[in-house]
């Protein structure tokens, strides 16, 4: 999430000042303290970074209402009346009614595709791309190491269109990537754009645009089957998912600091996501749901290890939200999304080790419940207990890195006849994996085609103890309620 | 691939039924695709023999009705089949929604449909069909389930949830069906089945032999286990034994309105089949539920959901000099048989009227119940062979039928509910003479 000075009216995606830490936070000093640890312990920081819109409160914007020939004027899009680009869908639909607000200063409209607070910078102007450049460059020598690019789809507006993922959106990007590749060679971008994998496979260009992109869509049918009990959603989706450039990467995720996003689902789809996940009625927020992992699946610990298999499995780079590690959970009582953003519980002592400051001062409050408060739940005790789900996900993250196939494998789904298991093959180079899920809570049987792999054994990757070998013959699995198999095919 | 057509090619030679009591009723190659299946919530079977002419329009209005009404509930369609050579089973499962076939699918679905086949023999025989759909119920343990006939011309996507939600939402074990019907269509259930059924059990069952029905994972299982499946009847009139099961169980049973039912194309030899079926097995039912039948006087109404059976009554043209013909050749050529199944004076009645021209001709309600019931009496002792007394039924209903066709020749909707009400209410009132005729039997 941003940390730069906002009036926090969204969490920080509201930023009034580019090149400065809010001082809740701490300072530049601070910051730059920070990403030399991380860079000492081998960790690479990338930080978030807003370029669609601004705070109604930076100085860029009440220069920019002040008068109709301040210099600033063409920084933001302004039009006498609300009624252009039409096409554009209204993105908060719980809070705004248009994607124009009047402004009285200026006595005219600003386009803003978020809150009306977030009036949208005018991509369109030279001057505004430029000053941006050197916002991220400011970040970039200060030794970040990419950023992660919020709401890209929306820079620009064209009439006649939805104002979504267009050309010249696109060649911004590539801009900028081209910038950030010939003077900070190694840096990243990653692409927050909730689309459709079709609509997204732009994004990667020709390994000339981001280097990473979340599969939005993914999300949510993950979600869906396992409380389906059926791989359909999971594979459907795959299926539509192009190839990428072999240099670009999926980000997979299953919560984030947001809702849960059903904006890319069905109707019927999101409506069965809301009576199952979201029953009561304020978890849900615009179109999707505001809870964190463990909550969403009722602290079933069978099944948030079976979601994180086939997050760290699926092709794509895992992204674990902070506290899913050790199964925190969520305050539906905090508007908007702070629900699913309180404080990392470190500990059981003063503040759950978050800050040395007064309780009262939180930012945000404790969750403090006997299921998920911070005495029940925290890294320190977890990290003291090797079953704890932090040390089952530091093994699954230890498995995952000894073999490339996640990260590199291309991807064959084997559709047993049992649609409660999702199988699939992963490959890269010699190596050859096999994972097998049960989407169910019930023990499920399988028979699996492995006669492609006719004379392999299966090595199972976490205990390494090896399995019959595949012969002409169906290959039998059992498995036990939301159990999920890694096995390494070996030729011996 | 999913492989879900389940054949003798691919899983051996065709199995007898010694074979299937030795092995366990389903094959290997269907148990696996049922462990597939696994638990649903709603399970509709098809009981199918060469039935490619309608089974695609019948499966599209079950997936519909699926898609529609159960979209997030695990369905799957079971197809039993009498070994069809017009590829049926392929018809069926491919009505599947899967992941695999999605790409040749538009529908939309929330989550797979399975649609699975079994082969259980070479001539159809619908208590197996019906054994392997219960079965395959009692594997999957579905809340609801239901069956559909394959030649149905008439079937709706809405029938699914008209037959099943009751069962599956509102505790219901067997929901049978009523239909908007010509006033001359399904005349042996309505001057038979219907009004025998009634006066036997208690209970105003308007289609006590429904080729459309829906049942409880409770009725189904018990019917499952009790049935006599080995014994020769077993194989034939499964629908009205399910259903006296039903009502002597004491399960909870109700009916609903379809809509109209359009008629089989049915030859006047299909009779004697369609008499084994029905009122053969209601006459079988009557040994093993003496004390439910014996106990029961007058009846009562059942759960309806939406209308009461309605008629169409456009003009039809019949042809009522065969029906006369055939009731008098009977009447004449069986009169040897009559005489050991009917009441001296009833026969002489027989012969009466046998000798009527058309335009006088009438079996009245009395006599026809009279004749009934002696014939019931008849089978239970079985004074001659009871498919022989079941076959000599055949040309007498000829004869009752005609004589509803003239009764209810110009009669509106509600004169022809009257008399089939006042032919119900005949049956109940010579209950006593049914009595009375079987305990001087016994």
């Amino acid at each position: 999430m941003p940390f730069f000075p906002s009036p926090l009216r969204d969490a920080g995606y509201d930023i009034s000042e580019h090149r400065s830490i809010h001082p809740s936070y701490g300072n530049l000093e601070d910051f730059r303290g920070f990403l030399n640890a991380a860079h000492e312990r081998g960790l690479r920081v990338i930080i978030e970074m807003v370029l669609n819109h601004t705070s109604d409160q930076h100085p860029w914007f009440q220069q920019s209402r002040s008068s109709r020939d301040n210099p600033y004027r063409d920084w933001y899009v302004w039009n006498e009346t609300d009624d252009r680009y039409k096409g554009a869908r209204i993105i908060f639909i719980d809070t705004e009614m248009s994607n124009w607000a009047w402004d009285p200063v200026s006595k005219a409209y600003y386009w803003h595709r978020f809150f009306s607070h977030q009036p949208d910078l005018n991509w369109d102007n030279p001057a505004v791309r430029e000053e941006m450049w050197d916002v991220m460059r400011f970040w970039l020598d200060m030794g970040v190491d990419g950023f992660r690019l919020d709401a890209v789809p929306y820079l620009t507006e064209r009439e006649g269109t939805n104002c979504e993922n267009l050309p010249e959106t696109h060649a911004i990007l590539k801009d900028f990537r081209s910038r950030l590749d010939q003077q900070y060679p190694g840096r990243m971008l990653l692409a927050e754009a909730n689309q459709w994998p079709a609509d997204l496979r732009p994004y990667f260009g020709d390994s000339d645009e981001f280097h990473m992109a979340f599969h939005f869509p993914l999300m949510p049918r993950m979600f869906m089957g396992v409380k389906l009990e059926d791989r359909k959603p999971i594979t459907e989706i795959l299926q539509q998912t192009p190839e990428i450039p072999a240099a670009c990467q999926w980000c997979l995720f299953l919560r984030n600091h947001d809702e849960l996003t059903l904006e890319m689902v069905t109707d019927i789809e999101r409506d069965y996501m809301y009576d199952t996940y979201a029953g009561n009625k304020t978890m849900r927020l615009n179109l999707g749901i505001r809870r964190r992992l463990a909550p969403l699946l009722d602290n079933d610990r069978r099944c948030i290890e079976l979601m994180n298999g086939m997050l760290m499995s699926l092709p794509g780079t895992p992204i674990i939200y902070y506290g899913d590690e050790i199964g925190m959970g969520d305050n539906i009582n905090l508007g908007d999304r702070d629900g699913v953003r309180t404080p990392m519980q470190w500990n059981g002592g003063w503040n759950a080790g978050f800050s040395n400051a007064d309780p009262e001062s939180l930012c945000s409050p404790l969750i403090l419940n006997p299921i998920y408060g911070y005495p029940a739940i925290n890294a320190l005790s977890q990290r003291r207990t090797p079953h704890s789900l932090f040390s089952w996900m530091k093994r699954m993250i230890a498995v995952r890195r000894s073999t490339r196939v996640f990260g590199n494998g291309s991807i064959e789904f084997l559709y047993p006849a049992n649609h409660r298991i999702l199988a699939y093959i992963r490959r890269f180079e010699k190596e050859t994996v096999l994972v097998v899920n049960n989407l169910s809570s019930a023990a499920q049987a399988v028979e699996l085609d492995l006669r492609p792999f006719k004379g392999s054994i299966l090595v199972e990757m976490f205990g390494k103890n090896v399995f019959p070998r595949v012969s002409e013959l169906s290959y039998l699995l059992t498995l036990g309620p939301y159990q999920f198999y890694w096995f390494r095919l070996r030729r011996v | 691939m999913l492989k879900e057509v389940s054949t003798p090619e691919r899983t051996g030679a065709l199995r007898t039924d010694a074979k299937l009591a030795e092995e366990g009723f389903l094959t290997d190659d269907f148990v696996r695709q049922l462990i597939s299946v696994g638990e649903i919530d709603i399970l509709v079977g098809l009981p199918t023999h060469n039935n490619a002419k309608t089974i695609s329009s019948v499966v599209a209005a079950i997936q519909s009705g699926i898609l529609q009404s159960f979209s997030r509930d695990r369905a799957a369609i079971i197809d039993a089949d009498a070994g069809s050579r017009d590829g049926t089973p392929d018809l069926v499962v491919s009505a599947s929604i899967d992941d695999v076939r999605r790409r040749d699918s538009n529908r939309f679905a929330l989550r797979t449909l399975h649609s699975i086949s079994m082969q259980y023999g070479s001539s159809p025989a619908r208590g197996i069909a019906f054994r392997t759909i219960l079965s395959a119920a009692e594997l999957l343990r579905p809340r609801a389930s239901a069956v559909f006939s394959p030649d149905s011309t008439s079937i709706q996507p809405d029938w699914l949830r008209s037959l099943l939600k009751p069962v599956s939402t509102e505790g219901f074990d067997l929901v049978l069906p009523t239909y908007t019907r010509h006033k001359f269509d399904g005349l042996l259930v309505t001057n038979l089945l219907y009004p025998v059924t009634r006066a036997l059990y208690g209970l105003r069952i308007r289609e006590p032999y429904a080729s459309e029905f829906a049942f409880s994972s409770r009725l189904g299982s018990q019917f499952l286990s009790e049935n006599s499946w080995n014994d020769e009847t077993a194989r034939e009139g499964c629908e009205v034994r399910f259903t006296v099961a039903a009502i002597a169980g004491g399960f909870r049973i109700g009916q609903v309105y379809l809509g109209a039912k359009d008629p089989l194309d049915r030859s006047a030899a299909d009779l004697v089949p369609a008499l084994r079926q029905t009122i053969g097995v209601l006459f079988g039912s009557m040994e093993s539920n003496l004390s439910v039948w014996t106990s029961k006087t007058g009846s009562q109404p059942i759960t309806t959901i939406g209308a009461d059976q309605q008629f169409a009554l456009e003009p039809r043209r019949i042809n009522r000099k065969r029906l006369l013909d055939m009731f008098r050749a009977g009447v004449a050529e069986l009169d040897s048989v009559f005489q050991s199944i009917l009441a001296p004076s009833t026969l002489a009645e027989l012969r009466g009227i046998a000798r009527l021209e058309e335009e006088d001709f009438r079996y009245s309600g009395e006599l026809w119940v009279k004749t009934v019931y002696e014939f019931a009496v008849a089978h239970h002792k079985a004074v001659i062979n009871r498919d022989h007394i079941i076959q000599a039924l055949a040309p007498l209903f000829r004869g009752r039928a005609l004589t509803f066709l003239l009764e209810n020749r110009t009669a509106s909707a509600a004169a022809v509910e009257e008399h089939i009400e006042n032919l119900c209410l005949e049956f109940e009132r010579l209950k006593p003479y049914l009595l009375e005729l079987w305990k001087d039997r016994e």
